[in-house]
């Protein structure tokens, strides 16, 4: 039990400071350290909490808490939720009082443009990560297209979307299975 | 008697002297617990600005901004990023850490909720079947966030061959985040910097 707490702090403590965006750029790595090299999850279980934690509010950075819960219990989402949160916290606090003492600078604008790129990559990967674990039929394919068409070119809200789809599917489900 | 303003720095990053009147901590403790429970989406940042700003008059506009722009680029999830700037500004380090605790507490106690529900639930198909659509669409938003940033970034060839050279060695070939975030980071903003003073001389 000890061994895994311990063990989820030394998984999400180092990705807290590379959460550029929130969650999403981090969900490759958390996919692959929590199933592949600990096997604290299945690809089944790792997929299903991917969609527990897109199907809640808050910060998209909450998987952890929700993963440590299902590894470790109460505790486990404890220590997830501190070392998803305090390293990035951290860090943001001492920028934030470097930047005030700081005018806008050639580097200051280089540091915000360099690493939209990088996030960008990391981003995709989650996107593949989170493909890989599912079990992916044309249902699911054609869902994705639908709801990234849906997101990028208008504006509407993601719960609206998460309900219709869980209720689509419901129903889907006892219809044809 | 005129009141004088002080003078307001161009950045609107400088003014993070406290308030003239020190906040209570259990403003800040209140304001974001309320604003933590209720954001469902994207609208977290509109109801901070809307407590912060146009309610609570803690930072001007030009102040929210600066904070808003640092919340985005730094790690972390960006509306905490943000609580804990304003925090930070309000009442200092104390400040920061009610502002963060108070807006993850609602968003962690629901997904206990929905962990333990998951537990109950997951001996069933239909769980496994539906969870796996809200997957799809869970992914399918990824996909848009990830099109919305490189539809904003510079149409020169280093950002994309970055971009394409971490989604290869992170999503296809699986190589640890850590090490190749620790050399794509310097060299990307490296580039950054040569293209941007490029574009000055």
């Amino acid at each position: 039990m000890d061994q895994r707490l311990l063990g989820l702090f030394i998984v999400f403590a180092p990705l807290s400071l590379l959460s550029f965006g929130g969650g999403q750029a981090i969900v490759a790595d958390i996919q692959n350290q929590t199933v592949n090299v600990h096997g604290y999850l299945t690809n089944q279980e790792f997929a299903d909490l991917f969609a527990v934690s897109r199907a809640a509010p808050g910060p998209s950075t909450l998987i952890a808490a929700l993963i440590g819960y299902q590894v470790a219990g109460f505790f486990g989402a404890l220590v997830s939720c501190l070392a998803i949160y305090v390293p990035s916290s951290l860090l943001v606090y001492g920028i934030s009082s470097w930047w005030q003492r700081h005018k806008i600078s050639p580097l200051k604008r280089a540091i915000e443009r360099g690493l939209a790129p990088v996030a960008v990559g990391l981003i995709f990967a989650g996107a593949l990560a989170v493909l890989r674990a599912a079990n992916v039929g044309p249902l699911e394919i054609a869902t994705l297209m639908i709801c990234a068409a849906l997101f990028y070119l208008t504006k509407v809200g993601p719960y609206l979307v998460v309900l219709s789809v869980a209720a689509i599917y419901f129903v889907i489900h006892f219809i044809f299975m | 008697m005129a009141l004088e303003k002080p003078e307001q720095p161009a950045d609107g990053l400088k003014s993070l002297e406290p308030p003239a009147t020190r906040v209570p901590l259990s403003h800040v403790f209140w304001s974001f617990l309320k604003i933590g429970g209720s954001a469902f989406g994207g609208s977290t940042q509109a109801l901070i600005h809307r407590e912060t700003v146009e309610r609570r008059r803690w930072l001007d506009e030009q102040a929210f901004l600066a904070g808003f722009a640092l919340s985005q680029v730094l790690p972390g999830a960006n509306p905490v990023n943000l609580a804990l700037y304003i925090g930070l500004k309000v009442r200092g380090g104390l400040g920061a850490t009610v502002a963060v605790v108070a807006m993850i507490i609602p968003a962690f106690a629901i997904i206990m909720l929905m962990g333990f529900a998951y537990r109950q639930l997951s001996g069933m198909p239909v769980t496994h079947f539906v969870l796996g659509g809200v997957a799809a669409a869970g992914v399918g938003a990824t996909l848009s966030v990830g099109m919305k940033v490189v539809a904003k970034l510079p149409r020169r060839w280093t950002p994309f061959l970055v971009g394409i050279v971490v989604f290869v060695t992170v999503g296809l070939l699986r190589w640890p985040m850590v090490p190749v975030v620790l050399v794509a980071v310097p060299l990307s903003i490296f580039a950054a910097y040569w293209n941007g003073r490029e574009a000055r001389n």
